[in-house]
């Protein structure tokens, strides 16, 4: 167990969220904000720290009338909402604040045709960097025809495939599985059975990466209340407590010259998860892993002792990792399904199994749930129970 | 391609101080990774310090251009004008010979898609990509 403040999950909360909503970061950041203190009972004149990766946090209290705020914190190059949730986990473990927000805001990228035809470059500063002239580490990527993530996820499948004999197929059995689990859960955005032939009838993007291997790019806000253990217990929703975390880099962010595409930064923060903590990956109920592209969720099983090492394939071939296999993984849908949200769905649906109000996808008794983000250069993990 | 214009320039690099050993010597032909002059280690991307010994004395020096293919994706879909007419392309992550773990990113040419395989023996060729950008390409060592 972590030392200093046990650390409680207390309320948690989404904004609309699809494709070209119209909404901007901050009308995302206050829908997803103020559906998780209605979630919690609390209001904003309980938080006392802030931490967001998309809008600027200290912007975000100040419209939102927090104030004083006692910490806040936020990030750029970070594995996403892992940041802002392991950095509000530690602010609140250590006194920092008492109750942390921890915010994710997405807005949705432009398509590959359009950047193809150089029509999204204009006033979207991360699409025009493919555009620009290549400077820094971007001259190695960029005149290579390199440099767009489906192109590394499409190094690290094929180095998968080539290590450990993983096939096609295997990725398949993990789409259609989440897709399944999508199909029980009203607020995924795909939601209809999809089976074998469609699944390899669906195109590469960047060859063995095929489109459904692919998160979902979707406008989205996501929100997260921690808060000690202590307050947790006044509050009105079944208490769930954070048993360990881990936040992990292991090199700068040239996911293309990785120096081994299958143990990459998960495995490190694995490792860091587990000796913070007595329980170990049987006693792990249901597990959120991240799936920004299918691979990733691969190293994640394997990374956290699911299954071997170069063992996810067989492991989600035989059927473990769907609802009533012997550990359900991503029972949201993963963002493939409910959309681009950087891990923050994986917290709340980690959250909302071991409240047990997840419906027609509960898994009966889940009192132990993981949930992780991003890959490669850095990751985080998040071990969480219930109270 | 069918045109004898490009349909569009490619993103050009820009090199500085760090780099530029890297680009004149792909003006010569010659494949140049930074080289800690103190251990020995090349490192790659070219950095101001060397992280293996910390020492500041670094330089670009010639390699062999002999590498071995550690992993491949076919790319499909462009993300950029100037590669609309040149999909599908083989970009490779290669280990280069001099180092274990020394990585360079770039494209394997001249070899069809089921030759394709892990530590697969590569050569560099410099290939005029347009008229203003060359490239240094991987494709199966002869002999």
């Amino acid at each position: 167990m972590v030392t200093g403040n046990r650390v409680a999950i207390v309320g948690v909360g989404y904004s609309t969220v699809g494709r070209n909503t119209g909404l901007s970061p901050d009308e995302l950041m206050i829908q997803a904000t103020m559906a998780s203190l209605a979630d919690s009972g609390l209001t904003v004149r309980d938080i006392d720290g802030i931490t967001s990766v998309g809008t600027e946090p200290l912007n975000d209290a100040w419209m939102l009338g927090i104030e004083p705020l006692n910490w806040w914190a936020s990030g750029l190059m970070v594995p996403a909402f892992a940041y802002s949730a392991l950095s509000a986990i530690a602010a609140v473990a250590s006194g920092f604040c008492h109750t942390a927000l921890a915010l994710r805001m997405i807005q949705q990228q432009p398509s590959g045709a359009s950047m193809a035809a150089g029509t999204a470059a204009r006033g979207n500063p991360m699409v025009a960097s493919y555009f620009a002239a290549a400077a820094g580490d971007r001259q190695f990527l960029s005149p290579f025809g390199a440099g767009n993530p489906t192109q590394w996820a499409g190094l690290l499948t094929q180095r998968h495939m080539a290590e450990f004999g993983t096939t096609e197929e295997q990725f398949g059995h993990h789409v259609i599985a989440q897709r399944y689990h999508a199909s029980l859960n009203d607020d995924a955005i795909f939601r209809d059975p999809l089976t074998m032939d469609e699944y390899l009838a669906s195109r590469y993007v960047s060859k063995p990466l095929r489109i459904l291997d692919c998160d979902y790019p979707v406008d989205s806000g996501a929100a997260v209340i921690f808060t000690t253990e202590e307050r947790a217990r006044d509050l009105q929703k079944p208490v769930v407590l954070v048993e360990s975390y881990a936040l992990t880099a292991i090199r700068d962010l040239n996911f293309e010259i990785l120096e081994d595409m299958v143990r990459t930064a998960p495995a490190e923060s694995a490792r860091s998860l587990w000796s913070r903590t007595d329980l170990e990956p049987s006693d792990v109920d249901t597990a959120h892993l991240y799936d920004g592209f299918s691979v990733i969720t691969f190293q994640w099983l394997e990374a956290l002792g699911f299954c071997p090492p170069g063992g996810a394939g067989p492991f989600v071939e035989a059927g473990n990792t769907r609802l009533g296999g012997s550990l359900p993984v991503n029972t949201d849908g993963g963002a493939c399904n409910v959309g681009r949200r950087h891990g923050a769905n994986f917290c709340i649906e980690a959250t909302r199994q071991l409240r047990g109000e997840c419906g027609e996808r509960q898994v009966e008794g889940a009192d132990v749930s993981v949930w992780s983000t991003a890959v490669g250069p850095f990751a985080g993990a998040v071990l969480l129970t219930r109270g | 391609m069918s045109s004898t214009e490009p349909s569009a320039k490619p993103p050009m690099p820009v090199p500085d101080e760090l780099t530029q050993f890297f680009w004149d010597g792909v003006a010569r032909h010659e494949l140049c990774i930074q080289r800690c002059q103190t251990c020995g280690h090349y490192i790659h991307y070219p950095k101001t310090i060397c992280r293996f010994c910390q020492s500041r004395d670094l330089a670009g020096e010639r390699v062999s251009g002999k590498a071995t293919l550690y992993s491949w994706t076919i790319a499909t879909q462009p993300f950029h004008p100037f590669w609309v007419d040149k999909i599908p392309y083989t970009l490779a992550t290669v280990e280069l010979v001099e180092q274990p773990r020394l990585m360079f990113m770039s494209q394997v040419i001249d070899c069809p898609e089921e030759e394709l395989e892990g530590g697969l023996p590569l050569e560099v060729a410099f290939v005029e990509m347009s008229s203003e950008l060359t490239l240094p390409l991987f494709r199966p060592a002869r002999g």
